[in-house]
């Protein structure tokens, strides 16, 4: 169904004939695949649905007044900005896609150290000018190829370097939202015309309810401008690099270190976390190889840090006993950088680093510390460049399990949930067998130390449907281990409850006869009445859960 | 190789974005890091790779026509490589570039081409050219008072090719002709192939006409051997990428160097020596074709097959065109033994250099989106506070030197070559 004209000339008279498209293969290339992307509804082969068009605003202006069309005339829209992530497509029919592509500026405030920036500023250029003044943002784990205004307002946004750098929902300083009824919110201290330097106030903090834990995915308007919090930097302005392509190695001088941190037992690896959340030691902490899974890890690394491999070579390096040695001192790690803001800083850290490893049994990994790899994973960690390796052995992973909250309570079940996923590389052909456990995720995803958040690497192969959907019936399986331990929905369904399958919104009455069942349905239903009071025409999809208040009745 | 081959590759994409920038860890500023000219200036998501391999899906499946923006989405791809070597930097089995040029040759088989492609086709069945207006029987013109060897005529082993483009060119011609000249001060024998001299049809093949080229290569090759060749030497970065890659994967064995190389080596050897100072500070602008897509063929026959249930690779290894082994460091070297020249380098260079705008036909057929992509070069030279702008390949050096930036400026463009001839 494509738009009336009038609509059509409408958007085509806010942002010019160049900036809009009905065509049908442009519309074709905003459809996500979700067994391509992390969309976690899935694995699935469905496409989402075809936008009636394609808009690419070039201000907050121009964002407003389309909106204001699509309430008038009754269109849904939703807004994304580098489409990484299957929630920023849209999830109904009658419905048009904003791409916020042309809004990329980056201001770099050094004195209040903060970055204001427009959506399709990705995390790698906000670093790069950041580090021109010597600071630095932090990268979700998805990598510098995302939007930072999308993973502080839109969704998720906890990397490896919140340890020190905290979350994206943390580091939202403020924000400037297009509402979905068109009206324009500014938040904290931007809302009182006191600039951008602190998110909540003076002036509004819609934090809780705008932004929340995990973000509400495009369905609350569109976000055009975020200040979000910088962090002190104390390497070379330029991120300097050497190597040849594709593997590029870190060169920014003695004050890094990147070492891969290892123990002998489950144990004692949280109780090194532990140690590292209560020290300030650590700039940048996460569990990232072993997403190549427990048995090939160093035999992966020894591919991706040697420009002149590639993963044909896999079965010969397999034989090579000294990597396979590598490969069985590093069952029970995590990488680490840590950063020298002074000489003595650094001191303090290194020694720091080896009383906990005294304490804990730990070594640091032999082959990680040779120049070469060590300064590729000093690159990687730092920049988040090389993410897209997260699909390099098939073409698609899902993060399955989804281990999120204490250390202790993490490592009780992990050997638990690597034998089930080992059993489904045993017993199955659909997943990539790397050794049962691949778990991934931070040595804390908040500010400071705290909670982890882990997710098992599940390779598979989006171009083979039984592949698909193999995948998808082991993960079916896991949502039994999930249940028996209380960790909610398995980490790849938890957008089951926003988007069918086959990529469309739930409707209010399926939501109601989901939430009404939920063990706390108020929340939903509070939602439900911000929903109404900001998008009245409920015009961006599911991705906020409500319950319409009259089925809360006698509860 | 047919576009519905690439089928797994494009549904094994994975909608990273590294195909719009370049090298993450290469990023130093927000205004350079872009990657594709063709996103740059469309903004589309269709214009990238990841777009065109969506695009090719859906094409395929019958739910997209090939209308006239599909067809100038397919056009507008400078055959530029930048999305290859940055896919790869992540994925050993994506070849983006492979894709879009499939993609346009699907394009051309169905018919969907721009109006000035039909033109260009024209002219090189015509007239063996890839430039509308010129004639074969001027081809030659420029060589006249060079005393090249006919080498159809007399004996020798190396070939002078010097490409439409500086052939017909004649704002160009003088740099061929010094081109030359500091060849044979330096003792080279060279000789060209006369009257058989014809378009590479390098630039047929970026348009996705692969019939075309094939035939016309297919005749050089020949020609090549007829006349006895050992070693082509061009000034044009195009025609190297035809003759070191295209013909190679042809069968052809004759050696090929850029002019560059031929230089360079002339140096190293003494045989070149600068007399004169060229005070000047300069940036480089690697051409697509001699950089990235300057790396030589390797043959390959094989299988793709799965390890561990579903870990996707070739046996045997394949090789890897990931732009690191091209042409980068000759014309560099070249730079700085020139007395007086400054190189200051750009942020974009070497396997993630900006395109210039000219390849895959883009000058001749989409201008406007042409001369923006020339003029974000323009930005980023001047940005370095050098002088004159230097490139290596004559659809390069002509695009660039009418081009403005965003700002109304321009600056000095130099072929190398005009930069050596200065110095000796
Ligand atoms: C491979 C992969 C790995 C990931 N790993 C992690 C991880 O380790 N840690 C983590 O925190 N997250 C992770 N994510 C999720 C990721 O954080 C989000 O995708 C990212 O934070 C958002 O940035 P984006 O570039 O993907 O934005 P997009 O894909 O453009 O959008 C993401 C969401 O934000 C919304 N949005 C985008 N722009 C706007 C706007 N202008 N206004 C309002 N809403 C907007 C979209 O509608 C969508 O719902 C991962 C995602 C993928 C695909
Ligand atoms: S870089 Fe490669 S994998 Fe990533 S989106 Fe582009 S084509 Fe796909
Ligand atoms: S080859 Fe160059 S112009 Fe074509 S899609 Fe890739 S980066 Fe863009």
């Amino acid at each position: 169904m494509a738009l009336a004209r009038e609509v059509y000339q409408a958007f085509e008279d806010i942002v010019g004939n160049r900036n809009i498209s009905e065509d049908i293969g442009v519309c074709e290339t905003y459809r996500s695949i979700p067994s391509q992307t992390s969309a976690h509804y899935g694995p699935s082969k469905e496409w989402t649905p075809l936008p009636q068009a394609v808009i690419l605003p070039g201000s907050t202006e121009e964002v407003q007044n389309i909106v204001k069309i699509c309430n008038k005339y009754g269109i849904e829209f939703k807004a994304g900005s580098t489409f990484w992530a299957t929630m920023a497509y849209i999830g109904g029919d009658n419905a048009v896609q904003l791409d916020m592509r042309r809004m990329k500026s980056i201001e770099i405030d050094a004195k209040n150290m903060a970055a204001v920036v427009e959506p399709f500023a990705i995390a790698g250029t906000i670093q790069a000018e950041a580090m021109k003044v010597g600071l630095n943002v932090q990268i979700p784990g998805v990598g510098c190829s995302s939007s930072t205004l999308a993973s502080s307002s839109g969704w998720a946004g906890f990397g490896p370097a919140s340890i020190f750098m905290g979350a994206n929902p943390e580091n939202l300083l403020g924000a400037e939202w297009v509402l979905p009824n068109g009206e324009i919110l500014r938040t904290g201290s931007l809302g009182s015309g006191d600039g951008w330097f602190c998110g909540e106030g003076p002036g509004p903090s819609t934090r809780g309810i705008l932004r929340g834990i995990f973000g509400p995915a495009g369905s609350m308007g569109v976000c055009t401008k975020i200040a979000t919090r910088l962090h002190p930097w104390p390497g070379p302005k330029q991120f300097r690099t050497y190597g040849k392509a594709p593997a590029y190695k870190a060169d920014f001088g003695d004050n890094f270190k990147c070492y891969t941190l290892c123990y002998p037992d489950w144990e004692s690896w949280a109780r090194s976390v532990q140690y590292f959340h209560e020290s300030d030691v650590l700039y940048i902490g996460h569990r990232q190889f072993n997403m190549f899974g427990r048995n090939l890890k160093a035999f992966m690394l020894n591919i991706i840090t040697d420009p002149e491999k590639q993963l044909s070579d896999l079965p010969e390096l397999l034989k090579d006993p000294e990597i396979q040695k590598h490969n069985d001192n590093m069952k029970h790690d995590y990488q680490v950088v840590i950063a020298g803001m002074t000489k003595r800083d650094m001191e303090y850290k290194e020694k720091a680093i080896d009383y906990i490893l005294e304490q804990t049994g730990g070594w640091k990994h032999e082959m990680m510390l040779e120049k070469e790899k060590h300064d590729y994973a000093l690159a990687y960690m730092t920049r988040l460049g090389h993410k897209n390796l997260n699909y390099v052995m098939c073409g698609a992973y899902e993060g399955t399990f989804g281990l999120s909250g204490n250390v202790w309570k993490t490592i009780q079940v992990v050997e638990e949930a690597s034998a089930q996923k080992r059993k489904w590389e045993t017993e199955h052909t659909c997943i990539a067998a790397t050794g049962g456990d691949s778990a991934m995720g931070g040595v804390s995803s908040l500010g400071g130390g705290g909670a982890t958040g882990w997710e098992f690497f599940t390779n598979f192969d989006s171009y083979e449907l039984e592949s698909v959907q193999g995948t998808s019936d082991m993960v079916d399986e896991n949502q039994a281990f999930h249940n028996k331990y209380a960790f909610g929905p398995d980490f790849c369904r938890w957008n089951s409850d926003v988007r069918h399958v086959n990529g469309y919104s739930y409707t209010q009455e399926e939501h109601d006869e989901m939430f009404a069942k939920a063990p706390q349905p108020w929340i939903y239903a509070y939602q439900y009445k911000i929903r109404e009071a900001v998008n009245p025409n409920h015009l961006c999809g599911s991705y906020l859960r409500t319950l319409s208040p009259g089925k809360l009745e006698g509860k | 190789m047919a576009l519905q081959d690439l089928r797994p590759m494009m549904e094994r994409c994975s909608s990273c974005s590294g195909c719009k920038f370049i090298p993450f860890e290469k990023i130093q500023s927000v205004r350079f890091a872009e990657n594709c000219p063709s996103i740059g200036y469309y903004n589309f998501h269709t214009y990238a790779a990841r777009g065109r391999f969506q695009l090719s899906q859906s094409v395929l499946d019958g739910r997209t026509e090939l209308t006239e923006t599909v067809t100038e989405a397919i056009h507008s791809c400078t055959s530029c490589g930048l999305c290859d070597v940055t896919c790869k930097i992540t994925r050993y089995n994506l070849e983006p570039l492979a894709h879009n040029l499939e993609q346009k040759a699907y394009a051309v088989e169905k018919g969907a081409v721009l109006p000035a492609q039909k033109t260009i086709m024209e002219t090189l069945a015509k007239e063996n050219s890839m430039i509308p207006g010129t004639k074969k029987k001027n081809r030659t013109d420029w060589a006249k008072d060079l005393n090249l060897k006919d080498l159809f005529k007399e004996k020798g082993e190396i070939a002078f090719f010097a490409g439409c483009k500086y052939s017909y060119d004649e704002k160009l011609q003088k740099t061929a002709q010094d081109a030359v000249r500091i060849l044979q001060h330096a003792g080279v024998d060279l000789g060209y192939l006369g009257a058989a001299d014809n378009c590479c049809t390098g630039r047929a093949k970026q348009m996705g006409y692969f019939k075309e080229f094939d035939k016309g290569a297919n005749t050089n090759i020949k020609a090549f051997e007829k006349a006895g060749v050992k070693t082509i030497v061009t000034p044009c970065s195009d025609c190297y990428n035809s003759f070191k890659r295209q013909y190679a994967e042809l069968g052809m064995e004759v050696e090929v160097l850029h002019v560059v190389e031929y230089i360079e080596r002339l140096i190293l050897e003494g045989k070149i020596k600068f007399s004169k100072s060229v005070p000047m500070t300069v940036t480089y602008h690697d051409p697509c074709h001699l950089g990235r897509q300057g790396e030589k063929f390797e043959a390959w026959e094989g299988i793709d097959k799965k390890i561990f249930n579903q870990i996707h690779i070739y046996e045997p290894r394949k090789p890897r065109y990931n732009g690191i082994d091209g042409v980068y460091d000759a014309p560099r070297n070249i730079l700085k033994a020139i007395p007086g020249v400054n190189l200051v380098e750009m942020e974009r260079i070497r396997e993630y250099s900006w395109c210039c705008g000219a390849g895959g036909g883009c000058s001749q057929t989409l201008p406007e989106y042409s001369a923006w992509t020339a003029g974000e070069r323009i930005a980023e030279a001047n940005s370095t506070g050098a002088d004159a702008l230097v490139t290596a390949c004559p659809w390069c050096k002509d695009n660039f030197t009418d081009a403005e930036d965003e700002d109304g400026n321009k600056m000095e463009v130099l072929d190398i070559i005009d930069l050596v001839h200065k110095a000796i």
